[in-house]
């Protein structure tokens, strides 16, 4: 849908206050996006459903594998750093636009890290005999996920919206330091959960789990790009509506007050 | 400056509590060697199972756990292990000793970040290294 579509039967009240014009969050970008997102979706349905083997042990289980670690990957190593890069930036130059895209990819990384717990848990009780132990890796994921909850709470807070951006900045430093703690957690304690899956040419998983398990990372990152951009365009736009009413606010008090200065100096 | 040592202290806390707290689980070596200190607290035991388990009448599973050549006979009651657990396969068991044997409550597997199609029709053990020991 592009915004002339939206335009439709013309409405006097839009997002920018442009009389006749609805703002869309939708663009050429996103839509080849959304276009990768879904057929990588679907191929990666096929691969991993139908096409890979089942494991020497775990059976079908291991089909949880291409889209349990694609999304830890995505939410921890990419929405997070995304977090971590928009808090640093809006700490050193003070944009609206770091601030704003720290929070988009908070978000939508908290709903991957969702999925990592969720999927890590179904795939935890056929395998392990345990949705949940307390190892060292699903403790500190959880703390990332508390961590990255109270960052989206932080940036609700009813207060001065730069004094705001400035405390979820820090908690979104804060939150990547835990994010290393993560990544680490298999290779400094003992711990149930498996080492880390990422060994880059030093590969133990056959060829066709390890093309499955590719494009679930390629599929996972393009959802999460559509989504990212999406909810930072959505956030952008949200954030000029709210400047607008401030502006008309303060116009309407500075007239309101003009007026009835002068109607007590008249008293 | 104020973040970065927030940011530090965090993280030294985080590490501190996670190393210092106690281990996740002991390997079967350790577990023997402190058995006086354990006594008959509860506790976690790595090991690769190294002997065929079995249920006797009562509903008691029975088989040997082994780490860096020292061997610990585990007899557990309650539920019954994952589909994976089988002679060679890596296991994590709650439980406290009792004597010379461990009573387990529970058994884990410990999976290695390793996959094999069923179809190759290898039938080693990846998930365990050499001498039973893990990678």
């Amino acid at each position: 849908m592009n915004a002339s579509e939206l335009d439709g039967p013309r409405v006097k009240r839009t997002v920018l206050g442009q009389e006749g014009r609805v703002v869309s969050t939708s663009s050429e970008l996103t839509r080849a996006l959304g276009v990768v997102a879904i057929v990588a979706s679907v191929v990666l349905v096929v691969l991993g459903l139908f096409v890979s083997p089942a494991d020497l042990f775990q059976g079908d289980n291991v089909r949880l594998f291409y889209l349990h670690v694609p999304v830890a990957i995505v939410a921890l190593y990419i929405a997070f750093t995304v977090t971590l890069v928009g808090s640093v930036m809006f700490l050193l130059k003070g944009s609206v636009f770091w601030d704003l895209l720290a929070g988009a990819a908070a978000e939508v990384g908290v709903l991957f890290l969702g999925l990592t717990l969720v999927t890590g848990m179904l795939w935890g009780r056929p395998t392990w005999g345990a949705y949940w132990v307390w190892d060292p890796r699903l403790t500190s994921t959880a703390v990332s996920f508390v961590l990255y909850l109270g960052y989206l709470a932080v940036r609700k807070l009813e207060m001065d919206p730069t004094a705001r951006s400035r405390r979820a900045a820090v908690l979104g430093i804060v939150g990547f330091a835990n994010t290393i703690i993560v990544k680490y957690s298999v290779s400094w304690w003992r711990g149930l959960h498996q080492g880390s899956t990422l060994k880059p040419l030093d590969s133990q998983i056959e060829g066709l789990m390890m093309f499955s398990f590719f494009v679930g990372v390629v599929a996972m990152m393009a959802v999460f790009a559509w989504l990212l951009v999406h909810r930072f365009r959505l956030a952008w736009l949200q954030y000029q509506v709210d400047e607008r009413q401030l502006e008309v606010a303060l116009r309407e008090r500075r007239s309101e007050g003009s007026s009835s200065g002068l109607a007590q100096g008249g008293i | 400056m104020l973040i970065g040592s927030v940011v530090l202290v965090l993280g030294f806390v985080l590490f501190k509590a996670l190393s210092s707290a106690s281990v996740y689980f002991y390997n079967v070596d350790e577990a023997i060697e402190q058995k006086a200190e354990l006594a008959d607290r509860t506790f976690r035991m790595q090991g690769v199972v190294v002997s065929e388990p079995s249920t006797d009448a009562t509903g008691v599973l029975s088989f040997e756990v082994s780490f860096n050549d020292v061997n610990a006979e585990i007899r557990h009651i309650g539920e019954e292990p994952t589909d994976l657990f089988e002679l060679g396969m890596p296991v994590v068991v709650e439980g406290r000793w009792n004597g010379r044997v461990f009573e387990s409550t529970q058994i884990l597997i410990k999976h290695s970040e390793t996959y094999v199609a069923e179809n190759e029709g290898d039938s080693s053990r990846p998930g365990v290294g050499e001498n039973g020991v893990l990678p």
